[in-house]
């Protein structure tokens, strides 16, 4: 039974379509990615399953409970967060306190928030930055504050929404290891993703959007060789390796 | 920073520091109640009732700025016309105790949950017609236009002349004292209640959901903050105590009025500038700011003639711009940054 | 209401309203190049007035011949606090940019109060009980000089946007900050100017209304409220409907006089401000534009 299920959401802005008859379904634990163009609707599609645009048509279904148009907050008490692709961290206040935020998503204890806080940053080896200022920190951290603060509101998911994308290298790798300790917890994981490195080593399966509509999906290795996505990405300056 | 030895292992003495001073806030705590407890010893040092009168407004001063440092400050809502919820608490305590005989010391509750219910209100329809920012904040501006010239019309509550408190024998039950000193100890203890409830806010959910929400909204509903409650929460917890501390504003000062409270210039002194002073977002903030203006203004009002007003005005209006130009994160700020230099490794032992 | 009144109450309506839409044509302004609203931006009305004021008493300087004085002087002091405050906060917390206007807004009120005392004067010109009569209505003439000349000083501003080299810079930075940088406008001058423009022009606003008009130091926040109000119905930013609105608010406000009194005449006002909030904040004209 899949976990998240998205039947046909289409969402328009005026007359212009944003996502057209999206569906798409990703099973428990497992690591779904969406890639495509600029412009073909990924982040539009992240932001109708997460509750930030009415759909205009269609439904999701998570853990076979309707959440189409539940409020944001309403859907990650149901297990779904997403992240940013712009980090949004909240800049005053420290790292701990940051995913404490998220930790506080499951309780009202202040400890128990503060000591999930604190197992979540140690699984991601981010505990020797508990104590900073979120404003203070790098990229590559901030880009792991926001996963932080996601996992510690103990999600069955996660909408990652571009990650990679800014980050050198080494720090992608980082971050590539990170998604999969991630998938460790048995946490599915619906990525929005460029790097074509990260959607290689990292999805089981790849669904490629175009112009707001689905045209393929399959394992990494049947996309790549799809002629429409080729096609599609030709238009492309930027296909990474 | 976060490495700590197990407090038995550390003396006495350390323990109690670590206990005071061990975090920020804590720290903040600490000075707040010295901060209380000096105000509440002053008497045995200050014999003059026109200096304890400073004392007293500046305790109140601090206490209102705590309320919006509530809603401002930690959730970051541009209730500008925050005096509005002061108005509605002083009249209210007032109409209770002139037109029914009604206890101040029921009257001012009441006036509490009357600007509650008002700030729930105030809330409730802002967000949902989600007005953000800056039309909040004309919003909150209109009202204050509006209850003004309703108040100034509406003859229950006295018109344009206002109520005055009638001045009887002193009775504890209708809060009428011959000495300042006890409404200095009930605004203390009005103080102290602010001070500690302003803490556990801060440490709890609710304070961290508040700060969330003033620094990125869209972010902190993805974590599953349901920002509509915590915005309404905030505001009406930030509106009672107004609406407390307006109701003994109120039975201290004697009288009110509409244009007298209704009042941006007013709003500004009384419930903007101590904050902001001292730190809006901070938790010592408000009382440092209170303690710093208030004197200060005193001082500047005493020793130039009353008759070229304006001064206050500009004394109040250079407060605002240099605490925004050059200290953004107020007095709190900067001693913060003194407590973080004595907080360095070098220093670590002695914690 | 006869027809009588009911012209009479239009008349002296639209010569408010002239008043209100050159304050507000300043204020929309200044939110379309800046995106910031001047909480203090009444006080630079009442500098105008206060300025008429010390023009007549001190050099018998007729009002209407302090308007160049005024528009020097408040542009002056309008750039001066554009370029040294509100620049700093142009990316800050909204919160930070209203404290930090409430704070000039005090302060200017403040000095007005020191330099001219709390106390309302008045100024009294030879020609202010003079009425002109003109299809049966009777038009004061220091009201009608103040409508016609809002009404020039606001078509001249418009032309000055439309169709000046920098009257268009200054569109283009209201319209993209970026855009503007690229094709090599100074944005920072254009704000600098915008505000300068935006604080005279309510200073003029300001010595139009000063024959026989009461003043205190503190009269500057009403017209804020007002023009606040005027703006957005006009749509933030919008030049046109900030005119419009100024003039629709002055009648609206002359016929709520007439019913409900003078100094309760604010109310309506007010209630088409909370109606406008709550089921149309962008205005009557929508989107954002000069």
């Amino acid at each position: 039974m899949a976990l998240l299920e998205v039947k046909n959401i289409t969402k328009r802005f005026g007359g212009l379509y944003a996502v057209r008859s999206l569906s798409l379904e990703v099973d428990p634990g497992q690591i779904v990615a969406l890639i495509g163009p600029n412009g073909a609707g990924k982040t539009t599609a992240f932001n109708v399953i997460s509750g930030y645009y009415r759909a205009d048509e269609g439904n999701v279904y998570f853990n076979q409970r309707e959440i189409t148009n539940l409020r944001p907050d309403q859907i990650c008490s149901l297990g779904l967060v997403r992240t940013f692709q712009v980090v949004r961290p909240f800049q005053g206040i420290s790292v701990l306190d940051n995913v404490m935020v998220g930790a506080y998503a499951r309780t009202f204890d202040s400890k128990i928030a503060r000591e999930k806080a604190l197992e979540v940053l140690k699984f991601l080896d981010m505990h020797k930055i508990a104590d900073q200022m979120a404003s203070g920190l790098p990229i590559a951290s901030r880009k792991r504050l926001e996963i932080a603060r996601a996992l510690a509101t103990d999600p069955q998911m996660i909408l990652l929404d571009e990650t990679m994308a800014g980050l050198r290298p080494t720090e992608t790798e980082e971050v590539i290891a990170m998604v999969r300790k991630l998938s460790e917890r048995g946490i599915a994981i619906l990525l929005v993703e460029h790097v074509m490195k990260v959607v290689m080593s990292l999805a089981e399966k790849v669904l490629v959007l175009h112009h707001g509509e689905l045209i393929a999906q399959g394992t990494p290795a049947e996309v790549v060789r799809n002629q429409q996505v080729i096609e599609a990405y030709l238009g492309e300056a930027d296909v990474a390796g | 920073m976060t490495t700590v030895t197990s407090s038995r292992e550390l003396p006495m003495y350390n323990r109690v520091v670590r206990r005071l001073f061990g975090s920020w806030d804590q720290t903040q705590l600490t000075f707040s109640f010295g901060l209380v407890l000096l105000m509440a010893i002053s008497p045995l040092i200050i014999r003059s009732p026109y200096y304890i009168g400073v004392i007293i407004l500046a305790s109140l001063y601090a206490f209102i700025g705590i309320s919006w440092n509530i809603v401002a400050g930690f959730t970051g809502q541009l209730l500008i016309a925050h005096i509005i919820f002061l108005g509605l608490g002083g009249y209210t305590t007032i109409v209770l105790l002139n037109n029914f005989g009604i206890s101040p010391w029921f009257g001012i509750l009441m006036g509490g949950v009357i600007a509650a219910i008002a700030g729930g209100i105030v809330a409730l329809i802002t967000l949902r017609y989600g007005l953000k920012l800056d039309y909040f904040a004309l919003f909150t501006i209109a009202l204050l236009v509006a209850m003004r010239t309703l108040f100034l019309k509406w003859e229950f509550v006295g018109g344009a002349v206002g109520m005055y408190l009638r001045l009887e024998t002193p009775s504890v039950a209708k809060m009428i004292f011959a000495s300042k000193l006890p409404y200095l100890y009930i605004s203390l203890i009005l103080l102290a209640a602010g001070v500690i409830i302003q803490y556990l806010i801060y440490r709890s959910k609710m304070g961290k959901y508040f700060i969330a929400i003033r620094e990125d909204e869209a972010a902190a509903a993805a974590l599953g903050v349901n920002t509509t409650l915590y915005k309404t929460l905030a505001v009406m917890i930030g509106t009672a105590l107004a609406g407390v501390g307006g109701g003994f504003y109120v039975i201290y000062v004697t009288y009110i009025d509409p244009t007298g409270i209704y009042n941006l210039g007013v709003n500004a002194e009384i419930v903007m500038a101590s904050p902001i002073i001292g730190g809006l977002g901070s938790l010592i903030g408000p009382l440092l700011g209170a303690l710093v203006n208030k004197p200060i203004a005193e001082i500047i009002r005493a020793n130039l003639a009353e008759a070229r007003s304006g001064i206050t005005l500009i004394v109040y209006g250079l407060f605002l711009i240099a605490s925004i130009m050059f200290m953004p994160r107020g007095l709190a700020g900067l001693i913060h940054n003194v407590y973080d230099r004595l907080r360095t490794p070098t220093h670590q032992e002695e914690l | 209401m006869s027809p009588e009144i009911f012209f009479q109450t239009l008349i002296n309506g639209l010569f408010t309203g002239g008043i209100y839409a050159l304050v507000s044509i300043g204020l929309t302004l200044i939110y379309g190049v800046m995106v910031i609203v001047n909480f203090a931006h009444g006080e630079f009305l009442t500098l105008g007035i206060y300025i008429a004021y010390w023009a007549f008493t001190l050099l018998g300087l007729d009002p209407y011949l302090s308007i160049p004085v005024a528009i020097i002087l408040v542009g002056l002091l309008g750039a001066m606090i554009q370029r040294g405050l509100v620049q700093q906060v142009l990316d800050a917390h909204p919160l930070n940019q209203i404290i930090l206007l409430v704070g000039v807004s005090t302060l200017l009120m403040g000095l007005m109060q020191f330099f001219f005392g709390a106390e309302p004067k008045t100024m009294h010109v030879s020609y202010e009980t003079e009425v002109i009569k003109l299809f049966g209505l009777r038009m004061a003439i220091p009201r009608l000089i103040a409508f016609l000349a809002s009404m020039f000083v606001s078509v001249g501003l418009y032309g000055f946007l439309k169709y000046t080299r920098l009257g268009k810079a200054i569109r283009a930075v209201s319209q993209s900050r970026q855009a503007a940088k690229l094709v090599g406008v100074n944005v920072n001058y254009i704000y600098m100017l915008t505000f300068a423009i935006g604080t005279a022009i309510t200073a003029v606003a300001g010595v139009l209304l000063s024959p026989n008009h009461r003043m205190i130091p503190t009269m500057g926040q009403t017209y804020s409220v007002i023009a606040f109000v005027v703006v957005v119905l006009g749509t933030m930013g919008n030049f046109m409907g900030a005119f419009l609105g100024g003039l629709i608010i002055g009648v609206v406000e002359a016929y709520a006089g007439f019913y409900l009194g003078g100094d309760v005449k604010i109310i309506a006002s007010m209630m088409i401000f909370i109606l406008i909030l709550l089921f149309k904040p962008s205005g009557l004209f929508g989107r954002q534009g000069t």
